[in-house]
């Protein structure tokens, strides 16, 4: 599905990714955690094709094409979704609407018939209840005033709707409370299958009890020094980040 | 003063003195006072601090002239336009000239009628609430106006009438109106507690070249309403200058909202006047410009009495190399006391030649009000251009909605769907991301 090969990266030419590797094989799930400041968004925001990011070397191949190749709303058609750390406020652009031109736009890139609006509602109102997220802010402008934990649960929602085969989470577990959690658990859960992967950018050992992963990386400095399985989490959550960046040091 | 001044001076004082001579009250004396100023005045010039920003050179070298002839039309053309909604009264002008055959009233009221037949018939009130909000005019081009106005639109609802159904006055300029300067004067009068929803028009057929020089006078008495949806969509080639004046008796409330998305050059001019106590004002904007464009909204709103609310809210889109000018100058007065004012403009610039000029002036010298006001001017977030795109969706589509986004809020304001959607797609269409 995925693969990055020792990817390096500057952001005003400061050197942020100093070599990154790593392989998402269909079906996977793939948590990576990390001390603030260390990469995890600059990577997750590179995949996702945001401007700002000089990538100085390496490759990524997605589905066996160079991914550094291909425009931000290509890399979505093709199935790459981002859930962002900090959601965007769009004034004025409805919620629905934002939805619906979305899946029409991926649809069309597809040669597929856009959605009509019967079938729409009906779908966006059964995704909207599987993931919890309030009707009535379907109708607002998208995360313009909404809370923290409703920002998270709309890119969820946009995830279960646009239904990604590399869906990347960035620390979408950060700030809610522990029924939304749950319902983001719930929510990547559905969406797993073996055609599907994730890559989940989180803090907490706690969404990785609900979702559980098949590998744990470690990010730090711009580097992965430590892989492993679901127990490296529960690892890191007893004894911090100390004793590997002293390890890696060495 | 000019040979091109001269010119125009005896054309208006020709004008007088032929207007017809049957009996009806034609307004001489006004007419004759307003060449007067016409001609103290001239026409304005960039010295102006009201003009500045807004030349006129380009419109005097068109050389508009007053024909009086009578449009040729194809009616179809004409029905098109009309808007599907249920009205309860239509007024039509094509080329400023009134069509009585296309024009309809059913509702119990209101009276719809023209200038025309109201000057001929000697209506008293007309005749008086000519001008009285007005004056003769504070700039060449009002001036001229009054002294040579010969039609335009009388709209009267009667005491504690309640009208469901908007009245919409259509303006259309057919190919016949190349190189005419068309002349409207229109008055809409809401006596005590009548409510009303006004939705006034310009539309054009063809690419034609002409000038709009309007003036309209909207009195409402105590404790009426009007919605007053207003949209300037002339053709590209054309000049549209209006004036527009209310008056506003106790507890009377006045929405205007306006979208100036048409015309080379357009220039909008709002003034309000509080007569009574407990009357509000609110008046929200869109306008758009792009290459070879200009658009202009002045607003001049006077808190002159106690208690009364105004707010305006103004959004500008500019693309290519459009131009636009913004001057909202409110007043509240040192007797204005427990006054509320709240003024905002926003602009979005889409490129680099675009322009704007804004300037909101709060003058306030009473001490118990609350106001405020504030300006934007920026460009499109580039995150959130991101945000849309991450979702699949190509850039110019997400600049499109982002550009739709931003002007739904006044766009929302609309009631008439049809001319929601109609914005919206003029907006899709014109604007270039
Ligand atoms: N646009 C930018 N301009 C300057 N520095 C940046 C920019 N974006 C990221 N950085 C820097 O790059 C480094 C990595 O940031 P990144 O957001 O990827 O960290 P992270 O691992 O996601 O951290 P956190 O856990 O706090 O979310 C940080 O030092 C950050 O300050
Ligand atoms: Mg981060």
């Amino acid at each position: 599905m995925l693969t990055i090969k020792n990817l390096t990266a500057n952001v005003d030419s400061k050197e942020i990714l100093r070599g990154v590797d790593l392989d998402v094989k269909a079906g996977e799930v793939h948590a990576i955690m990390g001390p603030n400041g260390s990469g995890k968004s600059t990577l997750a925001h590179i995949l996702s094709g945001r401007d700002g990011y000089e990538v100085t070397g390496g490759e990524i191949l997605y589905k066996g094409q160079d991914l550094l190749r291909l425009e931000t709303e290509e890399r979505a058609q093709q199935g790459i979704f981002l859930a962002m750390q900090y959601p965007v406020e769009l004034p004025g652009v409805n919620n629905m609407t934002f939805l619906r031109e979305s899946m029409n736009a991926i649809r069309r890139s597809r040669h597929e018939a856009e959605i009509d609006a019967v079938s729409f509602m009906k779908l966006v109102r059964e995704k909207a209840a599987s993931v919890k997220f309030d009707q009535k802010l379907l109708k607002r402008s998208v995360n313009a005033g909404f809370s923290g934990g409703e920002k998270k649960r709309n890119e969820i929602l946009q995830m279960a709707m646009l239904e990604p085969y590399l869906a990347i989470l960035d620390e979408t577990d950060s700030g809610l409370d522990i029924d939304a959690l749950r319902t983001v658990a719930d929510g990547v859960n559905l969406l797993r299958s073996p055609e599907r992967s994730m890559i989940v950018v989180t803090h907490y050992q706690r969404l990785l009890e609900y979702i559980e992963p098949d590998h744990v990386h470690v990010l730090a400095g711009g580097r992965i020094i430590r892989s492993g399985g679901k127990e490296l989490a529960l690892e890191l959550e007893a004894k911090g980040y100390g004793w590997l960046l002293e390890e890696a040091a060495a | 003063m000019n040979q091109q001044f001269k010119d125009y001076s005896q054309v208006v004082s020709q004008y007088i003195g032929n207007l017809p001579n049957d009996g009806g009250d034609w307004l001489v004396a006004q007419r004759s006072s307003a060449a007067e100023r016409f001609t103290e005045l001239g026409f304005p010039h960039a010295k102006l601090e009201a003009w500045k920003y807004t030349g006129i050179e380009g419109l005097l070298k068109q050389g508009f002239e007053t024909l009086d002839k009578s449009p040729e039309f194809a009616e179809h053309a004409v029905l098109n336009q009309f808007l599907p909604e249920p009205v309860a009264g239509r007024l039509v002008f094509v080329d400023g000239v009134y069509q009585a055959d296309l024009s309809t009233c059913d509702a119990v009221g209101i009276t719809v009628g023209n200038l025309r037949s109201a000057m001929a018939a000697s209506d008293r009130t007309v005749l008086e609430a000519i001008g009285s909000l007005s004056g003769v005019g504070d700039h060449g081009f009002a001036a001229l106006n009054l002294a040579t106005v010969h039609d335009g639109a009388v709209i009267r609802v009667a005491a504690k009438t309640s009208l469901e159904q908007p009245v919409e006055l259509l303006h259309m300029a057919t190919k016949s109106a190349e190189g005419q300067a068309l002349r409207s004067r229109h008055l809409v009068m809401l006596e005590t507690g009548a409510s009303a929803n006004l939705i006034e028009r310009y539309v054009a057929l063809d690419g034609v070249a002409y000038f709009n020089n309007l003036v309209c006078e909207i009195s409402l008495a105590q404790g009426a309403r009007l919605t007053h949806q207003r949209v300037q969509h002339e053709s590209p080639k054309a000049y549209h200058l209006s004036d527009i004046h209310l008056g506003l008796q106790a507890d009377a409330r006045y929405h205007g909202i306006n979208a100036a998305v048409g015309a080379a050059w357009s220039r909008t001019v709002i003034h309000n006047r509080f007569l009574d106590r407990g009357a509000s004002c609110e008046l929200d904007g869109i306008y758009l410009a792009g290459d070879g464009q200009l658009t202009d909204f002045h607003l001049d709103v006077d808190h002159a009495v106690p208690h009364c609310d105004s707010r305006e809210s103004f959004k500008g889109i500019l693309h290519g190399a459009g131009k636009a000018v913004f001057d909202g100058l409110i007043q509240v007065r040192e007797q204005a006391q427990k006054s509320q004012a709240h003024l905002h403009n926003a602009n979005l610039m889409l490129s680099r030649q675009a322009e704007i000029d804004t300037k909101p002036q709060l003058v306030i010298l009473a001490d118990d009000v609350q106001c405020s006001h504030g300006t934007t001017v920026g460009q499109l977030d580039p995150q959130a251009v991101f945000y849309l795109r991450s979702r699949g969706i190509d850039e110019q589509l997400a600049r499109h909605l982002l550009c739709l986004g931003f002007a739904s809020e006044v766009i929302d304001r609309f009631e008439s769907e049809t001319l929601r959607l109609q914005l919206t797609e003029v907006i899709r269409q014109q604007v270039r991301g």
